[in-house]
């Protein structure tokens, strides 16, 4: 048993296909309309800026809420503050529950925020409760099948994000501890990058998890292109050993150990992305796989460039510019199964008829979150790897 | 559930007959992939490089190429850049410009980016506009106002506005604006309250007019933004004008609810209208509550948080459902 109605999920998957259909006049109206009648969706219609008010406002009103209980009971000592904080968790998610069956929430910014808090409260009062001064990796490993449970039982994205980021921080921590830590880390990064993206593979395919599993692979992804990136291993190492090596006057990075290995995954990782990305047509490795080429071109640049930083930028820029216009003219008619023709994947489709898409579901009685998946983690996020670097 | 998996329950469903379950099974077999948006983000991206890099280049080599030359290169390329957005210009109308080039849009983009680059480093190094500042971006905030209508072209639509709100001495930039010292001078709220109402009355005329009717959300964005801005600045700064500005949030989130509540063209876009009215509106509210009722107790705090919060969380899904129910 899960938070939200399962079904109703899958249905909206099954309705927003049928609307891709429909829209490119491969299904008429009627049998669009005989879909949302054998495909119900009970849902809340609600709309993005309006969720983001909604989640604002409840974490306030939460917070309220929380905040005064504290000061009417008076609460100072430490350990009730802990189990005070786990039964109001636990009192928020009753609360969410009732939410999300009586007004149809599905991460409408009400049941969001909920969860964050109850999350947030939950992790917080167990690890005040049973470990007071822990290492950080304890600490880690204590709130992860915390983060778990909630993952599973929500399925929600920005929780399964703080999942993640906690287990990476608790297993590099952990590798810290070793004396070799240092030279294993960014092994560790990959092995777990590798280990999540096959177990998201290898899971069966639920509509329920979508989401939250397109968000691990992204994270995923793009962890492996960070733990191998040069720059990114030379620097951390330095990082660590910084107040050492000073002491011995060292003033500079060192050379790390295996230097071949990492210039090579540098520069060939990304390149193996797109390979894969465009013989399996998939978006994700594409897009990471252009990010990681920018951020190989920056991290040479850094170690070994000649060229001034605007002769670089400019000629960069003359360089994207070449292959974006030679792209676009060469894929102007389909080629070897691509197209520069804009399809239903991609977001202008949402910008340009979501007023039609939600007037439409209004009057069907349906709803849905006129939102694509696709793009619904678009390279921004984990930009910092490539994008930044652009500057160095 | 995968598109084909999908097509056999509709056709046991009988929502599908037999040939058209084929039909839609093969045209996604052989459906192209897009790489549209990927192109034009590396387009983009690589305008902004470029530009930069050509910016900087200027800014470093002042003092070795002659100034003469450097003016020269980039007057060209911007005017390079030009000729091939004119060449590849969409007819014009006062509709939604329905053709247009792959290239053209991007070329003016570069063009005006080039301005920016060759008007600084005019004013830089000859002075042009000597201490008149504000023409500097006076003159560009013109300039893309009229190509941004000609060329239908909502980005420089975007460039147009920020230059013109820099032009009263305002940069609404989120996050800083509180920080600049601005918006302590009486004469520059006041201007941007100006300004603000200025730039709405004409969007709602041109709107009204059926001139590029697609632009009144991109003006009314930007100029909502900075009244709603300018009031609150107002509001913490002059105590003597506190009932003025109290009102005049008042009336900017009254207005900007009801505009919400009735545009018809953009119906996702016309959400952040409440959003902004909800949020700008609280914060003024929290100020003055926190600020004149001088509450005794931390627990009246926190009952004044629970209860705001609460009634925005209804006012926000009342709202919802009459914005939604009238557009049915």
């Amino acid at each position: 048993m899960r938070a939200y109605n399962e079904t109703w999920i899958e249905n909206k998957n099954v309705v927003s296909q049928a609307e891709r259909w429909h829209r490119r006049s491969l299904l008429t109206d009627d049998q669009l309309t005989a879909v949302r009648k054998a495909y119900p969706v009970g849902f809340q219609t609600m709309n993005g800026f309006l969720e983001i008010g909604l989640f604002i406002f409840t974490i306030i009103a939460t917070g309220g809420v929380f905040l005064l209980f504290v000061e009417l009971l008076s609460i100072d000592d430490s350990s009730i503050f802990g189990l005070y904080c786990l039964l109001f968790g636990i009192g928020l998610a009753i609360l969410n529950n009732v939410l999300i069956r009586r007004r149809q929430f599905y991460r409408n910014g009400v049941d969001n925020a909920l969860v964050m808090a109850t999350t947030a409260l939950m992790v917080g009062g167990f690890n005040s409760q049973f470990l007071d001064d822990g290492s950080l990796w304890q600490w880690c490993l204590v709130a992860l099948p915390l983060l778990a449970a909630v993952v599973w039982y929500y399925g929600d994205t920005l929780i399964t994000f703080i999942a993640l980021a906690v287990l990476y921080t608790c297993l590099f921590d952990l590798t810290l501890e070793a004396s070799f830590g240092r030279t294993l880390l960014p092994f560790v990064g990959m092995v777990v990058s590798g280990l999540l993206m096959q177990a998201t593979r290898m899971i069966r395919q639920r509509a329920y998890y979508d989401d939250a599993v397109s968000l691990t692979q992204w994270v995923a992804l793009a962890m492996l292109l960070v733990s191998v990136n040069y720059y990114v291993v030379r620097e951390t190492n330095w990082l660590l050993i910084r107040s050492t090596l000073r002491r011995s006057g060292v003033m500079s990075p060192p050379e790390i150990d295996l230097p071949w290995l990492f210039w090579l995954l540098t520069v060939g990782l990304p390149i193996g992305y797109l390979w894969q990305g465009f013989v399996r047509k998939n978006r994700m490795l594409i897009i990471l796989g252009v990010l990681g080429v920018a951020a190989a071109v920056a991290t040479i640049r850094y170690y070994v460039g000649i060229l001034p930083l605007n002769v670089h930028l400019t000629l960069c820029g003359l360089f994207l510019i070449g292959i974006a216009v030679g792209g676009i003219r060469y894929l102007r008619s389909s080629r070897y199964g691509f197209t520069d023709v804009p399809d239903e994947d991609s977001p202008d489709e949402f910008l340009i008829s979501s007023d039609v898409i939600t007037a439409a579901q209004v009057a069907a009685g349906t709803s849905g979150h006129d939102q694509h998946d696709n793009v619904k983690f678009g390279g921004g996020k984990f930009g910092g790897g490539g994008a930044g670097g652009g500057y160095n | 559930m995968s598109p084909d998996d999908l097509l056999n329950d509709l056709r046991q469903r009988s929502i599908l007959n037999d040939e058209q379950r084929q039909r839609i099974a093969a045209t996604e077999r052989i459906r192209p992939f897009s790489l549209h948006w990927e192109l034009r983000a590396m387009l983009y991206a690589g305008i902004l490089l470029l530009s930069s890099g050509l910016g900087l280049l200027v800014y470093d080599n002042f003092d070795h190429v002659g100034h003469g030359i450097l003016l020269l290169i980039i007057a060209a390329a911007c005017v390079v850049s030009f000729v091939f957005a004119w060449l590849n210009r969409p007819p014009w109308t006062t509709e939604q410009a329905s053709s247009r080039s792959a290239f053209g849009a991007y070329a003016l983009l570069l063009a005006c980016l080039l301005f920016l680059t060759l008007e600084g480093y005019a004013q830089y190094q000859y002075n042009v506009f000597g201490t008149r500042y504000g023409l500097v971006t006076f003159v560009p905030a013109m300039l893309f106002l009229a190509l941004a209508y000609r060329f239908d072209h909502q980005g420089v639509l975007s460039m147009a506005l920020t230059a013109l709100i820099s032009w009263v001495g305002v940069t609404v930039r989120p996050l800083t604006f509180y920080f600049k010292t601005n918006f302590f001078d009486q004469r520059v709220v006041f201007s941007a309250i100006g300004l603000a109402l200025v730039i709405i009355a004409v969007a709602l005329v041109l709107e009204r007019q059926r001139i590029k009717a697609h632009f009144t959300l991109t003006h009314l964005t930007f100029a909502g933004n900075l009244l709603l801005v300018a009031l609150l600045a107002g509001l913490f700064n002059f105590d003597e004008l506190l009932p003025w500005f109290i009102a005049g949030l008042a009336a900017g989130c009254w207005l900007a609810d009801r505009y919400a509540r009735q545009e018809q063209r953009n119906r996702a876009g016309s959400f952040l209208f409440l959003l902004m009215s909800a949020i700008y509106g609280y914060i003024g509210l929290t100020y003055l509550y926190f600020k004149y009722l001088h509450p005794a107790s931390s627990v009246a705090d926190y009952v004044y948080f629970i209860v705001s919060g609460i009634v925005l969380i209804a006012y926000l899904l009342y709202q919802r459902r009459s914005v939604l129910h009238e557009s049915v």
